[in-house]
């Protein structure tokens, strides 16, 4: 049936291949529409009840979206008149950048930091330094009291040296812009910019900013691993055909796939490229099989013309192949099960991208090569396949003689030990400062010294919310809210929080000559609702609602956070939820959580659920895969084994190095699955067949590894030395997902060419070598 | 030949072993393998764990507004929600001692290392007699439910004073246990209360004062020089005492509060207590506020430091080595101009 199918398609290869052509074209225009960018709102788990939270509540407590900018001076303090000045200037340009909300830009310069005083007429709130800079040094000196006179001001946005001052600036969600907010921001920084005047930058919009910023960068180095990619090839194929099919077969299946996201109207993340290198790999390996093989049966003369040579490989291969393409398949659309929109979306292009290969690189090359005049002819004279031979040969010895129990128990250790050290990987970020850069990048370098001298810039809301009005102003939830708040304090990477329960005993000191014996709430609803009234009066609305609902039905603990590790963030969200247990309080409930560190929270919570289950469905589509095609259980079960070894052996490089499971990592390991199966498809599948050919599992182990072997070997020495390249990226993630992917690559070629045939001549698997064939062997064994 | 065949047959059987194996757990392996997987897939859900945090003894949040040595080393700090911690080794270690309350504490005194009382918000009284491993709250007269208590003294012999909101003027002689009220309520805050011997004296808010030769029996009004609150005071003997309010205000008396005498302004910052530690006289408040003056209590000296939100609201000590209660509690030495914060995480 597929060898008449593979006959119908070799003879008809023209119309097809025009085909092809055809529909490359279309994709490649539909392509054009898909555009690079990040889309916030595609990254969070939109039906966690935190995100619910978030969405509810982020326009009066604070998104996720915010820019903190540090002003830091290095001589004297900020309090001159040029620097108070700059930051009233960066103040207003803040407000000003695209997507920012105006209302919600922060400093000592802003309409919302204000001094209470009583004064003869009673109690008075005026903004600090807004409209008007100070005038004079008595004007500085009285700005200097005020400022240590409020503790919402003095260490939240002015450094207790008066060396700092921090101006925050929240972004419309919807309206986000990374690129316009990147380039708007470090233009106010570089026109502010002085000497002795450090101005630090830190933000989730500036952040992706950074990501845009290299995406130059990160062109070129997909050019170079490219341009490498044609080198190696070129080296190891020796012929033009074999460089220029492995690439116009990626080159395909990335127009197809593109094509695709543009009819779905998908946006293409520059943090996905390393998932889009991944797949345009398997389709390399895919079509380097074809190639191979049909070199192998042209030199070997097994076949005597090009079309017979290429049906041949075609109809040898395709089961390999197709095993591979659909268990590749089913590995990444697993992905979609964890409810991140990013995630679905790479999923499902993922997915097909990957099932495209089954044209684009196994059929299509396959066709080509069949138009090939004079297959045997070299483009140069540097021949380096008798050094992998030499290296095969080795593996072969390695799988066959006493070695390869050696082989089996190296790998079972291999499986034990780096299993259990595995389980030391994180969810979440495992690092402080963001994962995606570099720790000497000027972000994370940034958001270190920020995060050094403030309290912390990222930021997680919890609401207390109540049933009726007013219930925020009753002493006993007031109360509650101060010891949460004492109680999150404790833990050391919050650098502190702040509510209503911060306020009012503020305004409460202030109507009692400043005497800190009465920095305390109000004893009833009624004084706490006055304290509030006195805060609120001459204030902006937003200003109160920083704080609380005006129906007073709600309110907000803002927590500082220094970092956001996974870790940090999760012994949070336990700590809120221990504190909730033990003090509950009736008709009150906290809700969480909002923020960047609450959206992050979502985020990790949902990966931590999903990657048990992404990686369990993703095995269990191999098994089934291979079980179905091989009409085997045991078929199912051998391919787990180089999965789970490379698996677990990549689990630990990435505890390692410190480098989390998050959104960024979650695709790239769900694909490694398939990446890792792959290769041993091709080993196992030829020692089947040569096994069907002359019984002798030895020879058959010999004659698989020179050819699928030769493949494995060439393809994984191609990719490998390609992704190299991007240990180069200044994005942190991009270089440490090439050094994972080399590492998986390596891992699965080792376990492909020694230990899957090591195991077969060790277990004799039925559907490998035939029951018949094993009885046979053992004669011919017992005979010899 | 022989050893060749027995090797053949050795190897035949090991064969038939391994295909055994294979087979058996052929049969079996995949159904488990897949079970398993299901399992994990449907029925494994990560639990969501924290690193547990032990809370530092003194805790960012915690204020302290009354300190007290009962003998040299030993030191006792309460504040804000009903905390005390105890330190035997002048400061440098701390223990946090359970109370059972959770109003604030204003202020605390003690008769010996064993023997102390703290008084705070809504007439809350706490007491211990065995060096602060047990706290309780002691009964109140029924006119001092909700008056928040500003400050308590010991004096020997078990005796004691607290005073506060609504004219409050309490005394108990037996280390805290019982309580009296002296004065009539009136509506008028008490912040300081003093005694020496018999002879005691009240500062309050609209710089009111009264005076007692009687042991607290009797209470007269004295003539106060300010109209603003007087927030702290002391007396080194019978006549010659100090008082401290708002705004800087220092008033001397040389004559057992008969006539008071204003100082001139040092510091504009509002001073919250002063002590005569036997040699010098030494007041703290707002933003830092530390002033010293001799025997004579007439010639101030401004020792302010690093101005901030570091108020302090009760000094105790001697020799120049002091203890400030306040955002945690500081330590300072006058004489070698030194100062140690307790440590607390960052603000």
């Amino acid at each position: 049936m597929i060898e008449k199918i593979i006959g119908w398609c070799v003879q008809s290869r023209k119309i097809i291949v025009g085909l092809l052509v055809i529909i490359t074209v279309v994709m490649g225009v539909l392509a054009t529409r898909v555009e690079v960018k990040t889309v916030f709102t595609d990254l969070l788990p939109q039906n966690h009840p935190y995100i619910a939270v978030n969405n509810r509540f982020k326009q009066s407590y604070g998104g996720s979206n915010m820019v903190s900018v540090m002003v830091e001076v290095e001589k004297g303090d900020i309090l001159s008149l040029p620097i108070l000045e700059k930051i009233q200037k960066i103040t207003n340009d803040l407000g000003r950048v695209t997507g920012a909300d105006p209302f919600q830009v922060t400093s000592i310069a802003s309409k919302k930091l204000k001094e209470i005083k009583s004064s003869a007429e009673g109690i008075q709130t005026r903004p600090l330094m807004w409209p008007d800079l100070p005038r004079d040094e008595a004007q500085i000196a009285q700005l200097r009291k005020s400022i240590t006179d409020s503790s919402l001001v003095y260490g939240a946005y002015v450094s207790h040296d008066f060396k700092a001052a921090l101006i925050t600036v929240d972004f419309f969600d919807h309206l986000v812009d990374y690129k316009a907010i990147f380039e708007q921001v470090r233009r106010i920084v570089d026109e502010n910019k002085a000497p002795d005047l450090n101005i630090r930058v830190v933000g989730e919009p500036l952040l992706y900013g950074w990501v845009l910023h290299y995406l130059a960068e990160t062109g070129y180095i997909f050019l170079g691993t490219l341009a490498s990619l044609v080198l190696v090839l070129f080296l190891i194929a020796r012929t033009w055909h074999g460089t220029a099919i492995p690439l116009v077969a990626a080159g395909m299946s990335f127009v197809w796939a593109m094509g695709f996201a543009g009819i779905m109207g998908y946006n293409m993340d520059p943090l996905v490229v390393v998932v889009a290198f991944l797949i345009t790999a398997l389709a390399i390996s895919n079509s380097v099989q074809i190639v191979s093989r049909f070199d192998h049966k042209i030199a070997r003369g097994i076949e005597p013309t090009s079309i017979d040579a290429a049906k041949a490989s075609l109809s040898k291969l395709f089961r390999p192949a197709m095993l591979a393409v659909v268990a590749d398949a089913g590995c990444i659309a697993v992905v979609a099960l964890t409810p991140i929109p990013l995630l679905q979306k790479i999923a499902i292009i993922g997915g097909i991208w990957v099932l495209t290969i089954a044209i684009s690189g196994v059929v299509l090359p396959a066709l080509t090569v069949s138009w090939i005049r004079n297959p045997g002819r070299y483009a140069h004279p540097l021949n380096i396949k008798p050094l992998m031979h030499a290296v095969l040969h080795f593996c072969t010895h390695a799988a066959t003689s006493r070695w390869r129990f050696f082989v089996v128990s190296i790998a079972g250790v291999v499986f034990v030990v780096s299993g259990l050290y595995a389980f030391k990987l994180k969810v979440g970020d495992a690092n402080p400062g963001s994962p995606i850069l570099k720790p000497d990048s000027v972000y994370n370098q940034d958001a270190a010294a920020i995060n050094n001298i403030f309290r912390g810039s990222d930021r997680m809301f919890v609401v207390v919310s109540g049933e009726k009005q007013d219930t925020v102003k009753q002493p006993a939830v007031l109360e509650n809210i101060a010891q949460f708040q004492r109680f999150m304090d404790a833990q050391p990477e919050i650098g502190g929080s702040v509510s209503l329960a911060d306020v009012l005993p503020s305004v409460n000191r202030v109507l009692h000559e400043g005497n800190p014996h009465f920095l305390e709430l109000g004893r009833d609803a009624a004084v706490n609702g006055e304290l509030a009234y006195l805060f609120v009066s001459g204030s902006d609305p937003g200003d109160v609602q920083r704080f609380a609902a005006t129906n007073y039905k709600n309110a907000s603990v803002t927590l500082f956070f220094r970092d956001h590790q996974g870790d940090t963030i999760r012994s949070a969200i336990a700590r809120i939820k221990e504190f909730t247990e033990k003090h509950p309080l009736p008709g009150v409930q906290y809700l969480l959580a909002g923020g960047l560190v609450g959206v992050l929270a979502a985020v990790n919570e949902v990966i931590l659920a999903g990657q048990m289950e992404a990686i369990a469905w993703a095995l269990l589509v191999l098994v089934v895969v291979a079980a179905i095609t091989y009409r085997s259980l045991v078929a199912g079960m051998f391919f787990m084994i180089p999965v789970i070894v490379s698996n677990t052996l990549t689990f630990s490089y990435m505890a390692y190095h410190g480098i989390g499971m998050n959104i960024n990592t979650l695709p790239v390991v769900a694909l490694g699955i398939g990446l890792g199966v792959d290769y041993s498809f091709y080993v196992v599948d030829a020692i089947r067949d040569e096994m069907r050919r002359h019984g002798d599992l030895k020879q058959a182990i010999g004659h698989a590894l020179d050819s699928a072997g030769m493949g494995v070997l060439s393809t994984m020495l191609t990719l490998v030395v390609s992704v190299c390249l991007w240990s180069f990226s200044s994005l942190r993630l991009q270089s440490e997902m090439g050094v994972l992917i080399a590492i998986w690559l390596s891992i699965s070629a080792i376990a492909a060419l020694i230990l899957m045939p090591a195991l077969v001549y060790v277990f004799k698997p039925a559907f490998v070598v035939g029951s018949v064939e094993l009885k046979g062997e053992h004669v011919e064994t017992l005979c010899t | 030949m022989g050893r060749i065949s027995n090797a053949r047959q050795y190897e035949v059987a090991h064969y038939a072993t391994l295909q055994r194996i294979s087979s058996l757990g052929g049969a079996a392996l995949p159904f488990l393998i897949i079970g398993g997987l299901l399992y994990s897939a449907f029925f494994v859900k990560p639990k969501v764990e924290g690193v547990s945090v032990e809370p530092p003894v003194i805790e960012r949040r915690d204020i302290f507004y009354g300190v007290a040595i009962p003998v040299p080393g030993s030191v006792w700090v309460a504040g804000n929600q009903g905390k005390i911690v105890r330190s035997d080794d002048g400061g440098t270690t701390w223990i946090h001692q359970a109370t059972g309350v959770t109003a604030h504490l204003q202020s605390i005194a003690a008769w010996d290392p064993e023997r102390a009382v703290a008084v705070g918000n809504d007439g809350t009284v706490v007491v211990t007699s065995d060096g602060g491993k047990t706290w309780a709250k002691t009964s109140m007269p029924a006119n001092v439910a909700g008056a928040k208590l500003m400050r308590v003294r010991t004096y020997p012999g078990g005796k004691a004073w607290a005073v506060g909101e609504m004219g409050m003027a309490l005394s108990s002689s037996d280390f805290g246990v019982n309580w009296r009220s002296t004065t009539a309520g009136e509506d008028v805050s008490w912040n300081d209360v003093v005694f020496v011997k018999d002879v005691g004296w009240l500062v309050g808010e609209f710089g009111r004062m009264q005076a007692t030769r009687d042991g607290g029996a009797n209470w007269k009004v004295l003539a106060s020089p300010v109209k603003s609150s007087l927030n702290g005071v002391y007396f080194r003997d019978e006549h010659e005492g100090v008082a401290v309010g708002t705004e800087g205000v220092l008033l001397l008396t040389k004559d057992g509060g008969a006539n008071w005498r204003v100082l001139p302004k040092i510091v504009d910052e509002h001073l919250y207590d002063v002590l005569w530690d036997g040699s010098r006289w030494i007041a703290v408040g707002d933003k830092g506020a530390l002033l010293t003056a001799g025997i004579s209590g007439d010639k101030w000296s401004d020792l302010s430091r690093d101005a901030g939100t570091t108020w302090h609201t009760q000094v105790v000590g001697a020799n120049g080595s002091y203890l400030l209660a306040g955002y945690g509690v500081t330590k300072i030495d006058i004489d070698r101009d030194k100062r140690t914060e307790t440590k607390k995480g960052k603000q």
